[in-house]
């Protein structure tokens, strides 16, 4: 083997000292989405943390709350003013002080997607072309009005009150939708939201679907990361935007075959242990007199909602 | 020997919770046989990621060849080539570090990232599939390749680039008897040629053989012991309190035979 070693290996670098770099290395595109991948995994674990807390809602049981959640987004979904989901916004806002969560992580992630799934996807639908009513910003003056397809343009385009108003119900409602769901998700422990919602007869497929794909999830975003170390550890420069398109690209297709395999491998796993398309659950708790208080006290304030 | 590494009370914590490193301190000299050992989940690999600059520590402070090493220094390009060119790695999950598509594609990857012209990079990666003998897989995908051949390859990949220093991951865990005896050829002979070897391992045997400096790290992340492997091994106290060797139960016919076991000592000369 000695003898065999090439010659190469032999040389020795030519200076144990170097030349600093002209400017410093910027972050590529890379680097910072995978540093947004591994927040996953931080975020799995700050999930788990605060839904095994022992506050407030965490200790009422998952089945309740999964039917708190379905019953206040119907709610959500039934009003049809904005200070009732003001009103609800607040009692939502209450649970989640009262719970202990870190409110302003919580509340960033629900404005995030309220902004983009309410009210950016929403305020096109505020222009008088497609909701008819009183201007009251106006943005553009034609000539003349148009008729393209099933759409009258007015000479006069702009903002109306009544798309306005439609536009901040729908954010509102997704806003609430969304802080009512983050809220049962970082006060319940993923296993028990699955026991729940087999309790609550949801069928085995999916509940396999959904917690596969929750395990799946940590276990991609560890080996996009290990790789990416791993790339790192090789790396002696700056990845250029073109070369990190091209090696995402290159990482996709493999991660696609190494994906196949571990699913191929994680069936014969559970094969292997018995399985036959049933989740089996242990442990299904008796609900206790808490639980029934705090159901008669949502439902109540929940029908409280309703009526106002 | 000139201290090529040295680490002055470095911790790291995962996502500011977990421990995984408490105040290490070690120097690690030019051409030196390290180890570094320990339970599962006493640090080893976080220390080794940390010594490749893969991760920042949380506290404390790394030198290579005199220079600190940080995510601040290592934003300098000067300094990150001289530091990546220098430093190799050596995954323990081969299959995270086989990221290209073919057994040639991972040769040429550091040494082109180096800037080497490709005739070189290809004479490399030649001259390294044959020491490795893995000639015959030169245009194989990774994921149609055997743990061993894996392993070889990611070696190989890193061997590319000439570094002065070989970090290496577990090396022998789950690989076969054979392919186990020609890493340690293999390490051997690139010591022999002047290449500083760090492994983070819990194969006493490995470490028997290699006759290395031996770091011992506890199963509360702090350093325990450096010294000599003949000394360290011999200590049966310390590797049962570190979880490195167990109480053994058999039975000898009818009577129960109780005694401490580890799995290298069998082979002794």
């Amino acid at each position: 083997m000695k003898n065999k070693v090439p010659l190469f290996l032999l040389e020795r670098p030519s200076s144990d000292s170097f030349i600093p770099g002209k400017g410093g290395l910027k972050i590529s595109f890379i680097e910072k989405g995978i540093h947004h991948l591994a927040d996953v995994i931080k975020t799995g674990y700050i999930q788990w943390e605060t839904a095994s807390s022992d506050n407030f809602f965490q200790k009422i049981d998952a089945r309740v709350k999964i039917l708190f959640l379905l019953f206040y987004i119907i709610i959500v979904s039934l009003k049809k003013n904005i200070p009732s989901e003001v009103l609800i916004g607040a009692f939502v806002f209450v649970l989640t002080f009262l719970s202990r969560l870190e409110i302003f992580n919580l509340y960033k992630r629900v404005l995030f997607f309220a902004f983009i799934f309410g009210f950016l996807i929403a305020l096109p639908s505020a222009l008088n072309v497609i909701t008819k009513g009183e201007i009251i910003l106006p943005l553009l003056h034609l000539s003349k009005p148009y008729r393209f397809w099933i759409y009258q343009i007015p000479e006069e385009i702009g903002l109306t009150r009544e798309g306005v108003y439609g536009v901040l119900m729908l954010t509102s409602r997704v806003m609430n939708s969304l802080a009512l769901s983050f809220f049962v998700l970082y006060t319940t422990p993923f296993t028990e939201i699955i026991k729940a919602l087999k309790v609550l007869k949801v069928p085995d497929s999916f509940l396999m679907i959904v917690t596969l794909s929750y395990k799946y999830v940590f276990i991609f975003a560890k080996t996009i990361e290990d790789m990416h170390l791993a790339m790192k550890s090789r790396l002696a420069g700056k990845v250029s935007n073109a070369e990190g398109r091209r090696w995402i690209a290159g990482r996709l297709a493999l991660m696609f075959k190494k994906s196949q395999q571990r699913c191929e491998e994680i069936f014969k796993a559970m094969l292997g242990r018995g399985f036959s398309n049933n989740i089996k659950f242990y442990g299904v708790k008796k609900l206790q007199t808490r639980d029934w208080v705090a159901s008669a006290v949502f439902f109540i304030v929940g029908v409280l909602f309703l009526w106002i | 020997m000139k201290d090529i590494i040295c680490l002055k009370g470095i911790s790291y914590s995962y996502y500011d919770k977990f421990p995984a490193v408490c105040d290490i301190s070690l120097s690690i000299g030019e051409g030196e046989r390290f180890a570094i050992i320990g339970a599962n989940g006493s640090g080893k690999s976080t220390l080794l990621q940390i010594m490749n600059g893969l991760i920042g520590q949380s506290s404390g402070k790394y030198f290579f060849r005199g220079n600190e090493v940080s995510e601040k220094t290592l934003k300098d390009k000067g300094f990150l080539r001289f530091f990546r060119e220098r430093v190799g790695y050596v995954f323990q999950d081969s299959d995270v570090q086989l990221f290209c598509p073919t057994v040639l594609d991972e040769l040429l990857y550091g040494p082109l990232q180096l800037g080497i012209e490709e005739k070189e990079a290809l004479d490399r990666a030649f001259e390294v599939m044959q020491i490795l003998n893995i000639e015959n897989l030169k245009d194989r995908p990774s994921t149609m390749l055997s743990g061993g051949e894996k392993k070889r390859v990611t070696i190989g990949s890193v061997l590319t680039m000439n570094p002065e220093i070989l970090l290496l991951d577990e090396p022998t865990n789950g690989l076969d008897p054979r392919t186990q005896v020609f890493l340690v050829e293999l390490m051997l002979a690139l010591n022999d040629a002047g290449k500083t070897l760090v492994m983070a391992t819990h194969d006493l045997s490995l470490v028997d053989e290699l006759h290395m400096q031996v770091a011992l790290l506890s199963e509360e992340h702090k350093m325990v012991k450096i010294g000599p492997s003949d000394e360290i091994l011999k200590d049966e106290d310390l590797l049962l309190s570190a979880n490195l060797i167990h109480e053994h139960v058999h039975y000898h016919g009818e009577e129960i035979h109780k005694h401490r076991h580890s799995h290298f000592l069998f082979h002794k000369h």
